[in-house]
């Protein structure tokens, strides 16, 4: 392999370190006792820091998987409505008022996988059955389902008792304001799932992004190949948007630059992709945390803002 | 010379219509067959089935006398190489790696390049004289360039049978000849059986070994190439006339439409 790739992995992982060194240091009062300070370094900041890491670098990895299927860098979990799917079934779970848990992991993680798993099915579905479906149209059904999606949780939330409906608005902000390392554990093992099944594929990755008669020629399984990743996706994304909201435009921006620095051969784009997913979305949160301390703001905001000139950007810049 | 691929009452249906009816055919190895038609004949469904994108609703296809649709993708894939049409798509990668990929199917996800994925490599490398594009990004690459690069990353693949679709069209007259020229080199002299759909009557009459005409979803005729415009069959197979001439260098006949009079 180039040393240059291995360069460019360096760097990133350098930085991503750099910003975990240093983000739960930063806005620290300096009125408190030093044992109070370590406190709120153990049991808020580096819980935090860490539920971050795995949701920016699960939000990335499925971006990437997706720009990587549908062969368009616009093409991600939030843009094709995948998110609100996601969100729709955790704002059914709490409005039905179900309430049960399966080895340690909350419902809400699976109803959000189940409303992932529906709505990549059908874009898949639109995607295939209609060879004349162009990515305009495809990304258009996308914003499209995002919008029913989300009239869809309005009214559950107007039909809800006055908690319910606080904690669905929590969701769709988009924050990572948990309290201790209960919340990562239900994070954990669907990330690592989806990270181990991306891995395993990133050779079909590749032979994917050049078509799929191509990847067919060469010997990919093209259909399993890609029931796999939409299952390890829609997994991956339902358990992030159950916990912390759909954080929008992280999937986007992330895969987008890493293969911009480091190039399309997935063996070296997922390991960066992860990294900078997860430092970025530290990044973000700990301005998120800083910019009208000691008030904060949801960090879904702070990506939203990024996001949506960049995807203007991407829009001009890849002339579909 | 033994039999490679073996179509028998091939048929191909998709939301009920019928692209391909009953086609049988069999080439042997060392066969370079050019499948001719109008558009719109199944000649490229044709491919698609013996490639696996499209399923056959009844009769069957083996190769080496196995069952094409009980390989698994791997194994066909190590049986049959693909060379798509040259329309300018978009690869983001280097040629480099874009020909290494063609290696996948004698891989696992664990397993590392290996010395005779690099011997194959290399050979395929030399054969088509694409050493200079190694670095360069696909995308950079002319139509005809990238259809070079395309038939080396076939190569690459080392299968027994080499299928293309319509390899020329779209690139200009210097570059079809010199496509043309290095299909017919590694089917002669590196003994790669070859189906190739073409529009270019001329070019399949004086380079394939036999000749497979569809029409409507049918075979029309299938025979030695020499024999093919020893018939009427031209004419029909087109609904088009034609006339005939000598090439001035070779002496070969040549079909040349015939002007309205």
């Amino acid at each position: 392999m180039t040393p240059n790739k291995q360069t460019t992995l360096f760097f990133i992982a350098l930085a991503t370190l750099v910003i975990i060194a240093a983000s739960p240091f930063l806005g620290m009062s300096h009125t408190t006792t030093a044992e109070i300070q370590q406190q709120i370094l153990t049991e808020i900041r580096l819980p935090r820091m860490l539920f971050a890491f795995i949701a920016g670098a699960g939000l990335s990895l499925c971006g990437m998987v997706f720009q990587a299927m549908f062969r368009n860098p616009l093409a991600t979990p939030f843009t094709l409505g995948v998110a609100s799917g996601a969100s729709l079934g955790a704002a059914l779970y709490v409005f039905l008022g179900l309430s049960f848990s399966f080895i340690g992991i909350d419902g809400t993680s699976f109803a959000a996988f189940i409303g992932a798993l529906l709505s990549i099915s059908f874009v898949y579905y639109l995607s295939r059955f209609r060879s004349n479906f162009s990515t305009e149209t495809l990304l258009l059904t996308g914003v499209a389902i995002s919008f029913f999606f989300s009239s869809l949780i309005l009214f559950i939330q107007y039909l809800s008792n006055i908690t319910d409906s606080f904690r669905i608005l929590r969701w769709l902000m988009g924050s990572l304001s948990i309290v201790g390392y209960h919340d990562i554990l239900q994070l954990l093992p669907f990330v690592t799932i989806c990270i181990g099944v991306v891995l395993w594929l990133s050779r079909e990755l590749n032979l994917l992004m050049a078509g799929d008669e191509i990847a067919l020629s060469r010997g990919v399984n093209v259909q399993h190949t890609r029931y796999a990743l939409f299952f390890v996706s829609s997994l991956c994304v339902g358990a992030i948007v159950a916990v912390c909201g759909p954080i929008g435009f992280v999937g986007m921006m992330v895969p987008h630059i890493c293969r911009l620095l480091i190039g399309n051969d997935h063996r070296w784009l997922i390991p960066a992709t992860l990294l900078f997913g997860g430092g970025f979305l530290i990044l973000c949160d700990t301005v998120a945390r800083l910019i009208i301390a000691p008030a904060e703001i949801p960090v879904g905001v702070i990506t939203t803002l990024l996001g949506g000139p960049f995807f203007i950007w991407l829009l001009i810049k890849s002339k579909i | 010379m033994s039999v490679l691929l073996e179509a028998h009452n091939l048929s191909v249906e998709i939301a009920n219509t019928t692209l391909l009816s009953s086609v049988s055919f069999q080439i042997n190895e060392g066969d370079y067959l050019c499948v001719l038609g109008p558009n719109g004949a199944g000649k490229s469904t044709l491919l698609k089935a013996l490639l696996g994108i499209s399923k056959p609703s009844s009769g069957d296809i083996t190769i080496q006398h196995q069952v094409v649709s009980q390989l698994s993708q791997k194994q066909r894939a190590q049986q049959i190489s693909y060379v798509p049409q040259a329309h300018g798509q978009q690869f983001d990668f280097t040629v480099i790696d874009f020909i290494k990929m063609s290696r996948y199917a004698y891989h696992t996800a664990l397993s590392d390049w290996a010395s005779d994925d690099q011997d194959a490599f290399d050979q395929a490398i030399a054969i088509t004289g694409t050493e200079s594009f190694l670095q360069r990004q696909m995308q950079t690459l002319s139509g005809g360039e990238q259809q070079r690069i395309m038939i080396a990353a076939a190569l690459c693949q080392q299968a027994p049978l080499l299928l293309l679709d319509e390899p020329t069209s779209f690139l200009d007259p210097h570059y079809q000849a010199e496509v043309h020229q290095l299909i017919v080199k590694l089917n002669q002299q590196h003994r790669i059986s070859v189906i190739e759909v073409s529009h270019d009557l001329n070019h399949a009459v004086q380079h394939s070994s036999s000749i497979l005409a569809l029409k409507q979803g049918k075979k029309m005729w299938f025979g030695a190439s020499s024999e093919f415009l020893e018939t009427d069959h031209v004419h029909t197979l087109y609904d088009q006339q034609f006339v005939f001439a000598e090439h001035p260098q070779t002496g070969d006949k040549i079909a040349l439409v015939s002007e309205p009079s």
